[in-house]
């Protein structure tokens, strides 16, 4: 298992994907900007082209040949995949920090980078790991279909929270009122957040499994 | 010992079918696995290394179920595919540090005799390998981590007739002390002439004889003869083809009747594979 992680790393997924997260994460600088989008550039950028890098170099036969579990294949690339997202979240959260405390007064249109908005960001991914593993493991290899999806559903997910919390009034007051105050609150939101992403990503494991077994080289 | 036993096996495409594939390798020795494009060779050796779901079957390696002990008998094989190419951008030595992490008993210094031995190059891209020196990086790999099964699928294809040679050789002298036993796909029937104990033959996925190469020559005889010959005898042929003289055709050996005045050789593997896919072409 530890193997099979450390040959994306070091083999399978190139180091650009590591530094991006740095680039994508200073957006986060930009004043009063729509948030969501600094995460979903993970999945706009890095899924279409780490899983395009599979394809073209052969990486399921490659894979299947050593001697590992099916099973063990999935977790990897799945574990692999939380960990950048997790990576992409944490560069975001301390650009966040930093972009507070750059302006202190600004009055936010769109959701602030509050814990709250976090939680709500870990659920943007868990929506999209949800959609993207499941179908991608129908043949382990076609990529496309399964990130125009996932993409897809980020993003109405994404934009349906921007609008309630513009349009609806529970949920303004959630962020942007006296919830964004009371730190509780913020804490249960990333909290929940954080449960439904792990929820989320382990059922998608439990069908990406499923489905791989009935893949053929 | 049987280092590779398969009992049939069949898997349906839509369009295509391996239908009660069965053979037998003896561990220590090499079995050429012949047949034309498209005739199931690479789908059978797939379903060897479990990439694909067979509909029934068995396949058995060094005494073991392959179904129920996969992970720990793909640590005793090796394998290579001459036409399948992965992460060609990357260095032997990037690529071979990451592979030797997944085998128990990979070891460094036999990696390194066979790196010397093949002359190949550790900083080298895999890109920038001849087809011949990828098919003798995967034996070193296999070989380092002391693979006891050699699954090869068409490792010569591609190659000159130097660089087939050469290979040839490599595998003549790795059975020698027979702990390896290989198996390698191939339709360039002159390559087992050289190197193969055993032959298999496998046509429109049915195996149509599978025997130590000898055995497999010598049941059957090339006749040539006049066309009146041919009109006495056509239905005990395999096939035939006629010409301005008259036929040749190919007969079992076991139904020649040695009284017949007419001339009979021994077939060339190329022969035998030609005038039995013929038979096959008609009979269906």
């Amino acid at each position: 298992m530890v193997n099979l992680l450390m040959k994306e790393f070091k083999l399978s997924v190139s180091p650009f994907f590591y530094v991006l997260p740095f680039l994508t994460g200073a957006l986060m600088l930009i004043p009063g900007w729509l948030y969501f989008l600094v995460l979903l550039y993970f999945c706009f950028i890095t899924i279409p082209n780490m899983f395009g890098g599979y394809k073209s170099q052969n990486d399921l036969l490659f894979t299947s040949i050593l001697p590992v579990r099916k099973k063990d294949i999935v977790k990897a690339k799945i574990l692999f995949m939380v960990i950048l997202e997790l990576l992409h979240m944490v560069v975001a959260v301390i650009y966040g920090i930093i972009s507070t405390h750059l302006y202190p007064h600004l009055v936010y249109y769109f959701f602030a980078p509050s814990m709250g908005f976090w939680g709500l960001c870990f659920v943007m991914l868990a929506i999209f790991n949800i959609t993207f593993i499941p179908i991608y493991y129908k043949t382990a290899y076609k990529y496309g279909a399964a990130t125009i999806a996932s993409i897809t559903a980020a993003i109405l997910f994404a934009g349906g929270a921007e609008w309630l919390g513009i349009q609806n009034s529970f949920v303004h007051d959630l962020f942007k009122g006296t919830g964004a105050e009371n730190w509780t609150v913020q804490l249960s939101i990333l909290l929940a957040g954080m449960v439904i992403f792990a929820i989320s990503t382990i059922i998608a494991y439990d069908l990406a499994n499923k489905r791989f077994e009935k893949v053929e080289m | 010992m049987l280092a590779l036993d398969i009992q049939n096996l069949n898997k349906k495409y839509e369009h295509f079918q391996l239908k009660d594939v069965s053979f037998q390798l003896e561990k220590g020795y090499i079995m050429g696995f012949i047949g034309a494009n498209g005739s199931g060779k690479t789908t059978t050796i797939k379903a060897i290394l479990n990439l694909i779901r067979m509909d029934s079957g068995e396949i058995c390696i060094l005494g073991k179920h392959m179904a129920e002990h996969e992970v720990e008998l793909k640590q005793e094989i090796g394998s290579a595919f001459g036409d399948i190419n992965f992460y060609t951008r990357n260095k032997i030595k990037t690529l071979t540090n990451v592979i030797k992490t997944f085998y128990r008993n990979w070891d460094d210094a036999t990696y390194y005799k066979y790196l010397k031995k093949f002359n190949l190059i550790e900083d080298k891209k895999i890109a920038e390998l001849s087809t011949g020196m990828k098919v003798k990086y995967s034996l070193a790999l296999a070989l380092s981590h002391g693979a006891k099964l050699l699954v090869l699928d068409e490792p010569t294809s591609g190659l000159d007739p130097v660089a087939r040679d050469n290979l040839l050789d490599v595998f003549r002298e790795l059975v020698n002390d027979g702990e390896i036993s290989i198996l390698f796909s191939t339709h360039i029937t002159s390559d087992l002439e050289k190197c193969a104990d055993y032959i298999t033959y496998i046509h429109d996925g049915r195996i149509i004889r599978s025997a130590e190469k000898e055995d497999f020559i010598d049941a059957y005889r090339l006749l040539s003869g006049t066309k009146e010959q041919l009109d006495s005898m056509k239905d005990r042929l395999i096939s035939y083809k006629t010409n301005a003289f008259g036929f040749t055709g190919l007969i079992h050996t076991k139904i020649l009747d040695p009284s017949l005045e007419i001339k009979s050789t021994v077939p060339n593997l190329e022969e035998i594979m030609v005038y039995c896919a013929k038979k096959e072409d008609i009979h269906g």
